[in-house]
């Protein structure tokens, strides 16, 4: 049967793999080029590195196949100096023989679908680098001196290779003055500023139905339009958690632990919170439904998915404390733990938040 | 399990407003564990509108801010009730709230403003820090960012602060500001220095302020002829060049070709030649070091001479570290 099937399939297309494009999804019987290396996931979400050539995947299984690189990005650290950025040449490395599961596999099945352009990975990385600085977990101050820059490239390190499973080979500021211009950016704010003064003059005018819009309750119609919907954004936030949860616990268990009982009791409660987080998500009620036969209006389907999407990021948040953790020294561990602490409990807000049974609002009588 | 952020946090902050007929109200913000409540919780004697809105605003604000902590529940109220349309006492509660979590380093006692744009941080109002009897410095603001210094991400001019210490003999000794907006120009002006202005000093102090810029923008190479530029002094008068590296950083920052620093930065240093991106060393060193030692905050960058390096009281920079400040002895601007 496969014969057929195999005959009318178009090659997938692998132009641009290793310049533009890190990693793309191949079906059966595609041709890996050379310098590739594939990977092929079972059902059960197993990956095992294949030879390239010609893809022959069993039953159930999924195959990447991603290139290796050397790959250059330019990174802004700040979005407030657009001007300054971050040169980072970086590979994907051989298979680490001494894990189960390489970071990079873990990150191709949970968080790709399809293709991994770079222009993409560039965005995510900016985003979880500039999220790292505001929050302090970076430091990268004006005038930097060396020792804060060697401190900062190990963070950076570190992170890289925790949260996408990617080598950091290089990484040099730059002005990147000559793409980005600032000027510009402001002039565009003007500009949009000047528009907006112009639409809000005739809404005046109308009466009441305008001035509802300046007032932060006119702020729930403009929730944010992403190009998924909710119950996409909703089912890949929780297929995330499903399969990252117990690698983050994983490699939280194998972390070398300073003397004392104090952290590794504080260790072991916050193994337990993410076993009981985990097990949460497993048990997740769906989205689309608050009790049999009876479907939850949109409202309260967004509202579960916004949830869903607080325990998202405390998950994103938990990949770059294990980085810290790797680097910390014992005189760093209470705060760091206590950093642990607040992100266990932010994935168990959202996460008790997005299995609350439905309640049917109703006007209050006398 | 139930648990409380980070101990050393006051749980308790307040924060004041002046009402419109002269009465002063007062927020008071507390913190407790959440234990499956809201996360904001509002009261306003016998009107219930009125807390409906400031949770609100308060829960606009935070969208703001980049460290979300889902432990505590902070719980606000007002002593007095405003009259119904009425908005100023909002910075206040905004403010309260930050404070008793911690994330406000600079904990001001009497605020007034408003906002439409909450979420943005955009804000219009006025900062008191200091009580009564101490001299009040009243600083109006325009977004949240504004009182570390930072520039509005969302606002056409750039405008950022930066600190400098004011040595005037003992105990008057204070953190100066200095701020500076850039905006960029249609038409490439004539001269660097006629697109530079400083309302509020004297001549000499304005020339050596464009002086300085358009001998740091040489140094910078992409920047002459491009902005129109305003700077503004906290205190205009003052003597002496000790500001420059301070004027220097804030013009960098504004112009978006500096890394940002997470709170204010507080420098100190003059050169002879900017345009070589030098930095000398400046006069006062012992009590200004004593000064920045007592202000600074957590988030804080320092800068400092290169020469001051080796004359550093012993265990100021361990001092800075605990209190979360970062110290740089730097003879050059721009990268490392």
């Amino acid at each position: 049967m496969r014969l057929f099937s195999r005959r009318r399939k178009q090659a997938t297309d692998t132009n641009g793999l290793g310049a533009t494009l890190i990693a793309l999804r191949l079906d059966d019987g595609d041709l890996a080029p050379a310098q590739s290396t594939v990977v092929i996931f079972n059902a059960a979400g197993h990956a095992r590195r294949a030879a390239v050539g010609k893809v022959s995947c069993e039953q159930g299984e999924m195959a990447f196949c991603f290139h290796p690189g050397p790959y250059t990005v330019d990174l802004v650290p700040f979005a407030a100096a657009p001007e300054w950025g971050l040169r980072l040449r970086f590979v994907v490395d051989a298979a680490n023989p001494r894990v189960s599961q390489q970071r990079f596999d873990l990150y191709l099945y949970s968080e790709t679908a399809g293709r991994l352009e770079l222009s993409d990975f560039a965005a995510a990385v900016q985003m979880a680098l500039q999220a790292e600085l505001a929050q302090g977990a970076l430091d990268l101050p004006p005038c930097t001196s060396l020792e804060e820059w060697h401190a900062f490239r190990a963070g950076l390190n570190q992170l890289m290779y925790m949260r996408y499973g990617v080598t950091v080979d290089d990484c040099v500021p730059v002005d990147v003055g000559d793409e980005i211009d600032y000027a510009t950016i402001l002039q565009a704010r003007a500009a949009q500023a000047a528009e907006a003064e112009r639409a809000a003059i005739p809404a005046d005018t109308a009466g009441t139905a305008a001035s509802t819009v300046a007032t932060p309750t006119g702020l729930a119609t403009c929730l944010p339009v992403g190009q998924m919907s909710v119950a996409e954004q909703d089912a890949r936030a929780l297929r995330r958690l499903f399969l990252e949860l117990p690698a983050l616990s994983r490699e939280l268990r194998l972390l070398a632990l300073p003397e004392g009982l104090d952290i590794f009791q504080q260790q072991q409660s916050m193994l337990l919170r993410l076993g009981m987080a985990a097990l949460n998500v497993n048990t997740m009620p769906s989205l689309a439904w608050a009790a049999p036969d009876q479907p939850l209006p949109a409202a309260d389907q967004t509202l579960r998915c916004a949830q869903a999407l607080i325990a998202q990021t405390a998950l994103d948040e938990a990949w770059p404390l294990l980085a810290r953790l790797q680097l910390a020294s014992p005189e760093q561990w209470p705060s760091l733990l206590e950093e642990a602490d607040r992100i266990c409990a932010n994935l168990e807000t959202g996460l008790s938040l997005r299995r609350t049974t439905y309640v049917p609002r109703t006007e209050p009588s006398l | 399990m139930t648990t409380i952020s980070v101990s050393a946090v006051p749980a308790n902050a307040e924060c004041r407003s002046v009402l419109a007929d002269g009465r002063i109200l007062t927020v008071t913000a507390s913190r407790r564990p959440r234990a499956n409540r809201a996360d904001v919780k509002c009261t306003a004697p016998n009107a219930p509108s009125i807390a409906e809105r400031m949770q609100q605003v308060v829960r606009l604000a935070r969208h703001t801010e980049a460290r979300f902590d889902s432990r505590d529940q902070v719980m606000l109220s007002m002593d007095i009730v405003p009259a119904a349309d009425e908005r100023d006492w909002e910075l206040a509660a905004v403010l309260a709230d930050r404070m008793v979590r911690g994330l406000q380093p600079i904990q001001p006692t009497i605020a007034q403003g408003n906002s439409d744009a909450w979420h943005l941080g955009r804000v219009d109002g006025t900062v008191q820090v200091g009580e009564g009897a101490a001299p009040v410095d009243a600083v109006r603001i325009t977004h949240l960012g504004a009182l570390i210094g930072h520039a509005d991400l969302s606002a056409a001019v750039s405008t950022v602060r930066t600190w400098f210490p004011l040595h005037s003999g003992g105990i008057n000794d204070t953190l100066g500001w200095l701020e500076v907006s850039v905006f960029p120009l249609e038409a490439a002006a004539r001269s660097e220095e006629d697109s530079i202005t400083a309302p509020g000093l004297e001549l000499t102090a304005q020339q050596e302020v464009k002086q300085t810029l358009n001998a740091a923008r040489h140094f910078d190479g992409k920047a002459l002829g491009r902005w129109r530029t305003v700077v503004r002094f906290g205190q205009p008068r003052f003597q002496g060049g000790s500001y420059q590296l301070a004027l220097v950083m804030a013009d960098r920052l504004a112009r978006g070709r500096e890394f940002v620093s997470r709170g204010r930065i507080i420098a100190t240093g003059c050169s002879s030649a900017w345009h070589a991106g030098r930095v000398d060393t400046v006069d006062g060193r012992e009590s200004k070091l004593e000064l920045i030692f007592n202000q600074v905050n957590h988030g804080d960058r320092v800068l400092l001479p290169k020469d001051w390096q080796d004359c550093l009281p012993p265990g100021f920079a361990a001092g800075l570290r605990q209190k979360g400040a970062t110290l740089a002895c730097i003879d050059k601007i721009g990268m490392i």
